[in-house]
């Protein structure tokens, strides 16, 4: 547990890794230089601030170490000579001429955008994000990922590689950031997701990596406050958030929205939420404002019965003309379950069951086995149950599954289900 | 009482101690040594241990820091070189600057 200085100079550190990043970065041209220059800015932080005690504006503080390094970095260079001259009026801090103006006015948009440039992959976006904007160490994000740290660190080394070989350059070449910005909410977005639901892992949770994407979300509407989408984000991630300690019970459990405890949903983060949807309103009505909408309507009910079912049908229906995926409808059906019956879903979950992208996927067929439950069909329930079973790899989902799939054989032997035919 | 030079330098992965590949620092890390370093020579400090000390200008600089200390013997100089490593994460060297038994006050 950490003191509140600790936590408060966490938070500072956080807040200023991406701007040291983006500062070393425009004056060495070069990734690597810039995180080695960040890193040492901490250290000689490290050295001097519990001696000399916290300065009175920490971030100008490392900013100035950080500057000063990263200028003797490349005066220390004696092939980068010319380059100094060139860069002279940016080391002599003097505007860049007009020819040359930055479209993007912060240095941590300009370095999350070049993060997400589209010569990277998707995996190698995520992990240059996080340790470049986010700060966590490669062991962090391996451990975040389930992933050996030497692979973590192979794929940063290869996205550096990549943008130093294309020149992607921080100094001298914007990045358009309108076409980038559906990305890098992308990547924010599977950063939320991995450490919300990771596939497949003990736990059901990895919040280190959730709160950091609500974190980078949160930036990003600090930094492009008139653009709709990141306060969308914003939204839909602080709606998922507020329930997050209330997901798994005694024993790590999955516990469901009709199980979970909402006394314990967290008030602030369900305000933000709103606050950011109403932001996010402004713009049009795009997949992630109406995700953000559907959250919504669930961290807004007062209790499970009190839901807006047929809103939320009504939202999907919107959802499914943007984007016509199985998920959306999967998504759909368990909405329309509740809002019209069980029987009402059934067919649309029968096709949904054998569609490529579902069926390898335990969700597809958890779905089908509870709503065949509730429709009195307790044989196919229960083929249902073991399918999904032998398709879920997270193990607080395999317990509530397996503890779905006795309750309601129990039920069936007691003689308060009927049985049914399986499809 | 004895004065003592204690000498931090660099361990091989840095003064915040392993952090990872290429001694990458964990920010949370570094802000509870931060904490906890600063709290360790307040403790020197309120007990009128700590003499002076000496910053390296070379943040790459093999030796940080330097404290000047005052111990009552040889063991006890050890003792604050052992607290000092393991809040700043230095390797720390001692060295006594009077001989024992000279009394500085």
């Amino acid at each position: 547990m950490s003191s509140p200085a600790e936590a408060a100079l966490t938070a500072a550190f956080r807040e200023e890794w991406p701007r040291l990043i983006a500062a070393a970065l425009r004056i060495t041209g070069d990734l690597q230089a810039a995180e080695d220059v960040a890193q040492e800015t901490l250290v000689a932080a490290l050295d001097r601030w519990p001696l000399q005690g916290i300065p009175d504006r920490p971030g100008a503080w490392l900013m100035t170490v950080c500057r000063n390094r990263a200028r003797n970095l490349v005066r220390d260079d004696s092939r980068a000579q010319q380059r100094i001259a060139s860069l002279r009026p940016l080391l002599d801090g003097a505007p860049p001429s007009g020819d040359q103006a930055p479209e993007i006015a912060d240095d941590r948009l300009r370095l999350i955008a070049m993060c997400c440039h589209p010569l990277l992959a998707a995996d190698a976006q995520v992990a240059l994000t996080l340790r470049m904007v986010a700060g966590l160490t490669t062991q962090e994000i391996a451990r975040g990922f389930h992933t050996p740290a030497a692979s973590i660190a192979q794929r940063i080394v290869r996205a550096k590689r990549t943008l130093r070989e294309h020149r992607v350059e921080f100094a001298t070449q914007d990045p358009d950031l309108g076409p980038r910005l559906a990305p890098v909410l992308d990547v924010i977005y599977l950063i939320f997701n991995e450490g919300y639901l990771p596939a497949a892992s003990e736990s059901l949770t990895r919040g280190d990596l959730a709160l950091e994407a609500r974190r980078l979300a949160c930036l990003l509407t600090s930094l492009m406050p008139a653009e709709p989408d990141p306060w969308a984000l914003r939204a839909l991630l602080s709606f998922q958030l507020s329930r997050w300690t209330t997901r798994t019970g005694p024993g790590g459990v999955l516990l469901t929205l009709d199980a979970q405890d909402r006394g314990r949903w967290d008030r602030e983060l369900i305000r933000d939420g709103v606050a950011a949807l109403e932001r996010a309103r402004r713009g049009p009505r795009g997949p992630l404002l109406l995700q953000a909408e559907l959250a919504a309507c669930h961290a807004t009910a007062p209790s499970f019965a009190a839901t807006d079912w047929a809103a939320i049908v009504a939202l999907y229906d919107e959802l499914a003309v943007l984007q016509d995926t199985p998920v959306v409808a999967l998504n759909r059906a368990v909405a329309v379950a509740m809002a019209a019956g069980p029987a009402a879903a059934l067919p649309a979950l029968n096709e949904l069951v054998s569609h490529p992208v579902l069926a390898g996927s335990h969700r597809v067929w958890a779905v089908r086995a509870d709503v065949n439950r509730r429709a009195g069909r307790t044989a196919a329930a229960l083929a249902d149950y073991d399918r999904a079973l032998e398709l879920a790899g997270n193990q607080a989902e395999r317990r509530y599954l397996a503890q779905a799939r006795r309750d309601a054989a129990e039920a069936f032997a007691e003689g308060t289900l009927p049985a049914g035919n399986p499809e | 009482m004895t004065r003592f030079l204690l000498a931090g330098s660099a361990g091989p992965r840095g003064p915040a101690g392993p952090g990872g590949p290429g001694g990458e620092l964990a920010l949370a890390a570094a802000a509870h040594r931060v904490v906890a370093a600063a709290r360790w020579y307040g403790w020197l400090r309120r007990w009128g241990l700590l003499l002076s000390f000496g910053l390296a200008r070379d943040p790459v600089a093999e030796v940080r820091a330097c404290l000047v200390v005052l111990a009552s013997d040889d063991a006890a100089a050890e003792r604050l070189a052992a607290g000092w490593g393991l809040v700043s994460g230095y390797r720390v060297a001692v060295l006594a600057l009077t001989g024992p038994g000279e009394d500085t006050r």
